[in-house]
């Protein structure tokens, strides 16, 4: 099996999940990609906005995957999901969380293929991340990375490895 | 009608699907937020169908399925999940689910799939991820 190359795992990864995070976002949820951004790129720091949910995948390829939202664009995916009817004020943050959740699940669910050897690869619940953070490339980490910006702000998707190189909160920890 | 039996650890996704079996002349008699629970409530609420996500905290969907059919050989189970995998389908049909929809949901997939169990709902409606699993079938 040829070898890859650092971050070319991680950017085969993200391309497709990237081509269903626009189609979600136009198809599934009527909102307007403004620019053609089907490019990934392999940052050595990425700004993770406040609103992002992340998903481990545990198989023959172990890596991090989030998915970060502007506030309009998290706002307008919300109403999106809750089809024209309006949430009681007291569970609309659990909504919000629950949205954020439901669409990196999606995503990377539709569209996760494993670029090593096609073996499945299964993935983790969501978690979410509460807070604005810088991520850092390390020696060892790898991350890819591509922005979608749409009418009501961006999406940002990374793909990150290795994940046993990170905590939860994407704290990068010295192996 | 049908009585039905909701899990997902999604909040917006119970919502959702409890709408649509509504709007679909069904009743929601319980949900649950995972694999142990949905077990649980199996026992206790005795559904005609169960919708069931995969990906969950504790105890997945798959593993669920194969513990309801120790007590419940019959039970119908369309699992509800973003996996496309052919593996994934493979492994749920195996566990026992008779139904696959892929996320995002839609009442008419969920529709299209309760007429692929329940031949007396059997309706004529838009495409659903029963496809998948007729490919599989092929």
């Amino acid at each position: 099996m040829k070898e890859k190359k650092a971050g070319e795992i991680e950017s085969e990864i993200l391309l497709p999940m990237l081509e269903r995070a626009i189609s979600f976002l136009t198809d599934d949820m009527q909102i307007k990609v403004t620019s053609n951004s089907a490019e990934v790129f392999c940052p050595n720091q990425v700004e993770l906005k406040k609103n992002t949910a992340m998903i481990g995948t545990g198989g023959s390829i172990q890596v991090i995957i989030t998915m970060s939202y502007d506030d309009q664009l998290l706002e307008k995916l919300v109403e999106a999901f809750l089809e024209g009817e309006k949430a009681d004020e007291d569970e609309l943050d659990e909504i919000r969380e629950s949205v954020s959740s439901e669409i990196v699940n999606t995503v990377v669910g539709n569209a996760l293929t494993n670029p090593l050897d096609g073996t499945m690869l299964t993935i983790t619940p969501p978690i979410l991340i509460y807070e604005a953070k810088s991520l850092f490339k390390h020696k060892s980490s790898r991350i890819a990375a591509a922005i979608v910006t749409t009418e009501f702000g961006d999406m940002l998707l990374t793909v990150i490895g290795p994940k046993e190189s990170f905590a939860n909160a994407l704290n990068f920890k010295e192996l | 009608m049908l009585n039905v039996l909701i899990v997902d650890d999604s909040l917006i996704i119970r919502k959702n699907v409890k709408k649509y079996i509504t709007s679909l002349g069904h009743n929601v008699v319980g949900e649950a937020q995972n694999g142990a629970q949905a077990i649980e409530a199996c026992k206790k609420l005795k559904p005609d169908l169960i919708t069931m996500d995969i990906t969950m905290p504790d105890m997945d969907g798959i593993t669920a399925v194969k513990n309801i059919r120790v007590f419940d050989k019959d039970v119908n189970v369309i699992m509800v999940t973003s996996h496309g995998q052919e593996e994934m389908i493979v492994s749920s049909l195996k566990a026992g689910a008779k139904g696959y929809i892929l996320k995002p949901v839609s009442e008419e997939k969920l529709a299209k799939s309760i007429g692929t169990i329940f031949k007396e709902y059997n309706k004529e409606v838009g495409d659903s991820d029963d496809d998948l699993m007729d490919d599989l079938d092929d």
